[in-house]
This record gives structure tokens, C-alpha cells and sequence, in this order.
């Protein structure tokens, strides 16, 4: 199935049909959503990938990582339900559009990162122990490509509206 | 540049990127009349509707779901098929058929969605 079928699928689907029946705040209503679950996500991502690039050593990585990890993940989750019936309301509008084609790959490598970052043995031991210059590094790395990905997606996701 | 003066052009020109502003549209306002294939729709960022005009379709934009609304215009309120006059700004890109439209009409019913810029 290519991008112009799945976007004219979701345009017919039941949640495309629910999404257009709910009057005529609901689409700004659903925006606000997606910007909130946005900023949840993002804001306790920046404060996480700005501490394992090294900025306030003295708070232990733990403080921050548990906090930072449970706000991004609900503010993912909010933004996916937002957003999947924004695009459900007039799917077919978005078929050629360069910026989701940008957005939706730039998500998936986001976490694709996550995965990857959770999975390191510098990241199952942060919360037991100190790190070794090494695994800081390592975790640095993932902070560079959580940060590009991330702000690539968003960038991408802004510009959707005004191709 | 005092921090005034900057603030200032800043507020001058934000208008100019308001989403889907209409910065992508010709200058002056034209007339379409055409018979409607797809009735309004209320939903999403921008209200609209499909009107055929000869042998082509153009997609009707009209300003957001609620102040379309406060204009009087109803989903199913024209039905498909009927005939209708709209006035408007037509997009400058080639072969891109859509009018930002102002104002519409509907045999005796007028409907003005942006009446400050008629």
C-alpha cells in the first residue's frame, strides 16, 4: 500500500468520520492536544539530552532520567492520539506533501535512538552506579541523535501546514 | 534598531506567515460560479467546499470551521449540485485551483466570511 492509499484509507476510516463530526472547535481542540503532548515530550527530552551532554553534574543522571523518560513517553502518547486524527480529518490534503514524508522517518529513527540508548549497558547501569568516561560518551552520542531526530520531526511537522 | 522598533516590524509582518495565510493568493479578488460536487464541510483547519467550474473542479477554502460558521454557512445548508457564485483570491501557484474564498452565494442567500476584506 503506497502513502496516497493509506492517507485515503484513514480519510474513510471511522476515526477519519468521527473526527470530522465533532464540531467546529474540535480540530483546534485536537491541535491544542498535539502541541501539549508535544511540548511534554520535548521539554523533558531537551532536559535529559542537555544533562547527559553535561550540563548540571552535579544532579545524578537518575534524578533526571526517571522524571524526563515517564513525561516523554505520556507526552508521546498524547501527541500520537492527537495527532493520528488531525491527519484522519482531510488525509488526502497531505498526499505529496515533502514534510510528512520527512516527519513520519524522522520519527521512526527517534526511536529507533530510544531503543538503541536503552539497551546500552551505560544505560541499564546509570541508576546503580557512576558512569566511566566511555559510557558518558556513549550517552552523549544517543543525546546528539535524540536531539537531531527530534527537532527534525517537529520541524517537519510544523512545516505540513503551510506546503 | 531600538528593542521597540524591532518589536514593532515584528508585528507588521507576523501577519504574513499566519498559517495557510494568504500570501500565496493573487492580490486581487475574482468571481467564480460553478455547481457544487462537494457541499461544505466544517471540519479540519479550514472549512471548505468543491465547486465545478466547466470541466474543472476547484477547491472552495473558506476561513476556520467556527467563523465560517458565524457566517451563516452550514454543513449540508447547499446541497450538491446547486449553483453557486463565489468571490475570493485565487491561488498564484500554476495549475493549483483554489480560491480563498470571502464571500459566497447561493440564489437568494449571501453569506459574507470575510466581509472586511471585500
Amino acid at each position: 500500500m503506497d502513502i496516497a492509499h493509506a492517507l485515503t484509507w484513514l480519510e474513510h476510516s471511522p476515526l477519519g468520520a468521527l473526527a470530522r463530526s465533532l464540531g467546529v472547535w474540535s480540530y483546534g481542540i485536537i491541535n491544542l492536544a498535539h502541541i501539549l503532548g508535544i511540548t511534554m515530550l520535548f521539554g523533558a527530552i531537551l532536559l535529559l539530552d542537555l544533562r547527559l551532554l553535561g550540563a548540571w553534574r552535579s544532579i545524578p543522571l537518575s534524578a533526571i532520567s526517571r522524571p524526563a523518560t515517564t513525561v516523554a513517553m505520556i507526552g508521546f502518547c498524547v501527541a500520537v492520539m492527537s495527532g493520528l486524527p488531525m491527519l484522519s480529518v482531510k488525509s488526502t490534503d497531505y498526499i505529496g506533501n515533502p514534510f510528512l514524508l520527512i516527519k513520519f522517518p524522522a520519527i521512526a529513527l527517534a526511536l529507533a535512538n530510544v531503543w538503541l540508548v536503552h539497551r546500552t549497558e551505560a544505560w541499564r547501569a546509570h541508576r546503580t552506579r557512576d558512569l566511566m568516561p566511555a559510557e558518558n560518551r556513549r550517552l552523549a552520542v544517543g543525546a546528539i541523535l535524540s536531539l537531531t531526530f527530534w527537532l527534525t520531526a517537529i520541524t517537519a511537522g510544523r512545516m505540513i501546514g503551510y506546503w | 534598531m531600538t528593542l521597540r522598533a524591532s518589536l514593532a516590524m515584528l508585528l507588521v509582518a507576523t501577519p504574513a506567515f499566519a498559517h495557510h495565510g494568504w500570501s500565496g493568493q493573487e492580490e486581487k479578488v475574482t468571481s467564480l460560479t460553478g455547481t457544487v460536487v462537494q457541499g461544505v464541510s466544517l471540519a479540519g483547519p479550514h472549512a471548505g467546499m468543491k465547486i465545478k467550474v466547466g470541466a474543472q473542479v476547484w477547491d472552495i477554502t473558506f476561513a476556520p470551521p467556527a467563523r465560517t460558521e458565524r457566517a451563516g454557512l452550514k454543513e449540508g445548508l447547499i446541497p450538491i449540485g446547486a449553483t453557486v457564485t463565489v468571490r475570493g483570491n485565487r491561488s498564484t501557484e500554476p495549475g493549483h485551483h483554489e480560491m480563498k474564498t470571502i464571500y459566497i452565494k447561493h440564489s437568494a442567500a449571501e453569506y459574507h466570511v470575510y466581509p472586511e476584506r471585500e
